[in-house]
């Protein structure tokens, strides 16, 4: 802690850009997952050059530092699990530039997603990654997670949108990766390589990011299933039929009976609920797809089959689903609901498998999950309810992902499609990517050789998920 | 950190709920502390954070904390966010609770009184939320407790004897300087539009818009903490400066927790009579009343507004 010399990060980024009361630290050294490690020191620089100098410091004084947007991640991505400084990127939050006829924007990396939706508004067009946690998440953020959303089955995610960086590397040296274009021929896309990241190669400054229109109509159908089977295959149907929805969201029975316990919205308790959407410029062909998954569901024993395109309608059906996370935080006083294993995608073919086998993990090691998710790309989320304060808890979820992640395996699906690894999901990440490791740390060795930007990490990360640093609940044995 | 452990008596009991905010951060980025500093350890979750750390005993609690607790304008923005139903004021009124037994008065974002009072008592009156009151010996007392910064007892002293030290950009001074500012700046700029933090929800939360759109801007929307604390020198001070109107949001008659609004409309008509008696058309300054978050209509309301200052031109 003493080696950070503060007067020379004072005399970088100004007085009114540093933090180091205890009661700051402490703050800062929590994000949205189930950890807590304090940094040493929070530091906000204003612009480019600032972020230079304080990693060409950093660099020198071979210190950790931690780049950090909304502080949304759910694995510990920007926990100072190593100490050192946390570069919060809030107060670069321009946007650049709005270019229609090139089709394409420029902004810092603390700009907020839903931000650039509104200034893009104006324009009849909008950033679509976008995921749930697009109020406070920054275009930094999901830029070092990859960050996806329910629209990311039709319109892709981050790394999709991400035409070229400015990116600071840990020496303090500026880059400029990727093009303003559409496409780029052959070399190494170092551009690409920074998306997914989580901050241990280089910091963003500037991101040149693509938009498309947004769509004049948009339809929203439901259909209940009896059983998770029959909810799973219609999901496969309708991904192998040809049609591109633009959500495609599935709600399993935990989740459902949790909206209905905390919110009393009387929906129908069943097996699993299917959302589906589909939009576009032309009211035919909104309405040619959303016909084609009703079919769908319905051959495979559908019930309840209901779609609209009045927006007040839409709102109503999917509030369900936007409640759900409250629904879940409520679920049982004597439970916390966090994120553990929360994100894994599996082929389409395997989406019922995929929920049973969650539900199988939960009963046998004492824990409550739910599955529900962006199954249109294969998402499959989950929750892990338990009582936090109990050793014995954490255990069981400890057995219970690791068979999950083992069945994830076996099927050839992902054991993190959306929200990262960072610390909790580093040991199922080294299983899965074990033969391009060594890969991941020459490119890591080459790019930051005194391993500073955000150590500990991805590949880094400890394998005891439980104990790589301090947990933010007070566990009792 | 872990000194010995102080009991939290009131905010004992969210232990729990402290537990299941999962620590999204939904809830800061509307926070107007937060829009203002821009730190987490003013935002919502900070606070939720330090709770915990309080009660764990991780945190070890000093007045910076105390200070902190006790900012809050009690707009709720932050609950509305909340993904996980945290009840989140209230769980900061407990911690105030425990505070003040454990003898932290703040002040935060709560209002001090001079001692340079004179003793009228107008302002125990006129608190909306019964947080002051004359004490024998002692001279107007604030409840931190009850107090939510509303400002109407700064706006009603005559001899400006009460203040709210942090204000977090939501005072008059700094309301002059952004107007001030922002007219002198653009050669666009024609009007001033002040909105109370309820009546309107900016949908651009802290980001900056490119240079491209802001250059030629007409108006400026400086959001203040409620209509009932803008005084006739602020709204006097964009016509000083060359404007050629204001326009004031305010809450619709008994929305607002602070009846702030009644007070707004009576100097708005004062504020008419000014311009009058300077031959100066005194449709330049109006009123509009937003229900809760209503954008749509705040936003015709403006261009409505915006649609006659056009027609009447700039003031000669
Ligand atoms: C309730 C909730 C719902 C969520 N839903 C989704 C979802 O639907 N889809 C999804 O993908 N994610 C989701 N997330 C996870 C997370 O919110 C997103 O991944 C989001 O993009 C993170 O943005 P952030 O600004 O908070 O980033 P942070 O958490 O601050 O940072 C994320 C990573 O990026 C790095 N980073 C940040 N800024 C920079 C920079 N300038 N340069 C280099 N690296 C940087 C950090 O070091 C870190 O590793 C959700 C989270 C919550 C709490
Ligand atoms: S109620 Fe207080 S803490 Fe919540 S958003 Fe408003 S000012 Fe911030
Ligand atoms: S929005 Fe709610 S759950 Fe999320 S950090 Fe704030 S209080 Fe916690």
């Amino acid at each position: 802690m003493n080696t950070v010399d503060l007067p020379r990060l004072r005399e970088i980024v100004g007085e009114k850009n540093i933090k180091t009361d205890p009661l700051d630290l402490y703050i800062y050294g929590a994000d949205a997952s189930v950890y807590h490690a304090a940094p040493w020191v929070v530091v906000r620089p204003d612009n480019t050059g600032q972020v230079q100098k304080v990693m060409a410091y950093a660099n020198e004084a071979k210190i950790p530092v931690v780049p950090r947007g909304g502080g949304s991640g759910m694995c510990g991505q920007t926990v100072s699990s190593m100490g050192g400084i946390l570069l919060d990127m809030k107060n670069m939050n321009r946007i650049l530039e709005i270019n229609m006829p090139d089709v394409y924007c420029r902004v810092e990396p603390g700009v907020v997603d839903d931000d650039l939706n509104a200034a893009l508004k104006p324009y009849g067009v909008f950033y679509p990654p976008t995921p749930a946690s697009s109020r406070i998440a920054t275009i930094g953020g999901e830029i070092g997670n990859n960050a996806s959303g329910v629209r990311s089955v039709k319109y892709g995610a981050t790394r999709d949108a991400v035409l070229g960086l400015k990116v600071v590397l840990a020496n303090g040296d500026l880059v400029t990766l990727g093009t303003y274009t559409r496409v780029e021929a052959s070399g190494y896309q170092l551009e690409k390589l920074i998306v997914g990241s989580e901050g241990t190669l280089g910091v963003v400054v500037e991101a040149t990011m693509s938009f498309v229109p947004i769509p004049e109509f948009r339809c929203l159908g439901v259909a209940n299933f009896d059983t998770l089977r029959d909810a799973g295959n219609a999901i496969a149907d309708i991904m192998a039929s040809g049609t591109i929805p633009s959500m495609l969201e599935l709600v399993d029975d935990v989740a459902i009976k949790a909206v209905n316990k905390t919110m009393n919205l009387g929906l129908k308790e069943v097996a699993a609920s299917l959302l589906f959407e589909s939009d576009g410029k032309v009211k035919e062909a909104v309405d040619y797809e959303v016909q084609k998954m009703k079919d769908i569901c319905a051959k495979n024993n559908g019930a309840d089959l209901w779609y609209s395109f009045d927006a007040k309608e839409r709102e109503q059906i999917f509030m369900g689903r936007k409640k759900l996370f409250p629904a879940l935080s409520q679920f049982d006083t004597s439970m916390a609901s966090t994120s553990l294993a929360d994100d894994m995608a599996v082929p389409y073919s395997k989406m019922a498998d995929m929920a049973a086998k969650i539900h199988e993990a939960a009963e046998k090691n004492g824990i409550i999950m739910t599955a529900y998710g962006h199954c249109g790309s294969g998402c499959m989320h989950t929750k892990i309810m338990m009582d936090t304060s109990k050793e014995k808890q954490w255990e069981g979820a400890q057995r219970a992902i690791a068979e999950i992640y083992e069945y994830v395996n076996s099927i050839h699906g992902t054991t993190s499609a959306e929200h990262g690894i960072g610390i909790s999901k580093a040991l199922a990440f080294k299983t899965e990517k074990r033969d391009s490791l060594k890969m991941m740390a020459a490119i890591k060795a080459a790019l930051d050789p005194n391993n500073i930007l955000n150590p500990g990490k991805l590949m880094q990360a400890p394998d005891n998920w439980v104990k790589a640093t301090n947990l933010r609940y007070a566990v009792n044995s | 950190m872990q000194t010995e452990k102080i009991k939290f008596k009131n905010l004992e009991k969210w232990e729990g709920m402290l537990a299941k905010c999962i620590r999204c951060g939904y809830c800061y980025e509307h926070c107007p502390m937060f829009k203002f500093t821009r730190w987490e350890s003013d935002a919502p979750r900070g606070k939720n954070i330090l709770a915990h750390g309080l009660l764990t005993g991780e945190v070890e609690l000093t007045t910076e904390i105390a200070e902190k607790s006790f900012s809050c304008f009690f707009c709720k923005r932050c609950e509305a966010a909340c993904s996980s139903g945290v009840q989140i004021t209230d769980i900061m009124l407990d911690l105030r609770r425990d505070l003040v037994e454990l003898g932290y008065k703040g002040p935060g974002t709560t209002s001090i009184t001079a001692r340079s009072c004179a003793r009228c008592l107008q302002c125990v009156r006129a608190c909306p939320h019964d947080a002051r009151d004359f004490v024998d010996g002692e001279g107007i007392v604030v409840d931190p407790v009850k107090c939510k910064s509303c400002g109407i007892c700064v706006e009603i002293c005559p001899i400006e004897a009460i203040t709210i030290p942090l204000s977090f950009g939501t005072d008059t001074a700094e309301m002059d300087r952004r107007a001030t500012e922002f007219l002198q700046s653009h050669t666009s700029a024609k009007a001033i539009v002040f909105a109370c933090n309820w009546s309107y929800h900016s949908d651009i939360q802290n980001s900056k818009l490119p240079e491209s759109e802001t250059h030629d801007k007409e108006y400026e929307i400086l959001v203040n903490l409620c209509g009932g604390r803008l005084d006739k020198n602020l709204l006097l001070t964009p016509f000083l400066n060359q404007a050629w109107g204001v326009l004031v949001g305010v809450c619709p008659d008994g929305e607002c927790t602070h009846d702030g609004n009644v007070a707004a409309q009576k100097r708005v008509t004062k504020m008419k009579q000014t311009l009058e008696s300077l031959d100066i058309n005194p449709e330049r300054i109006h009123l509009v009343q937003i229900p809760r978050g209503d954008k749509q209509l705040f936003q015709a309301e403006i261009d409505t507004f915006m649609e006659k200052l056009n027609q009447m031109g700039p003031i000669r």
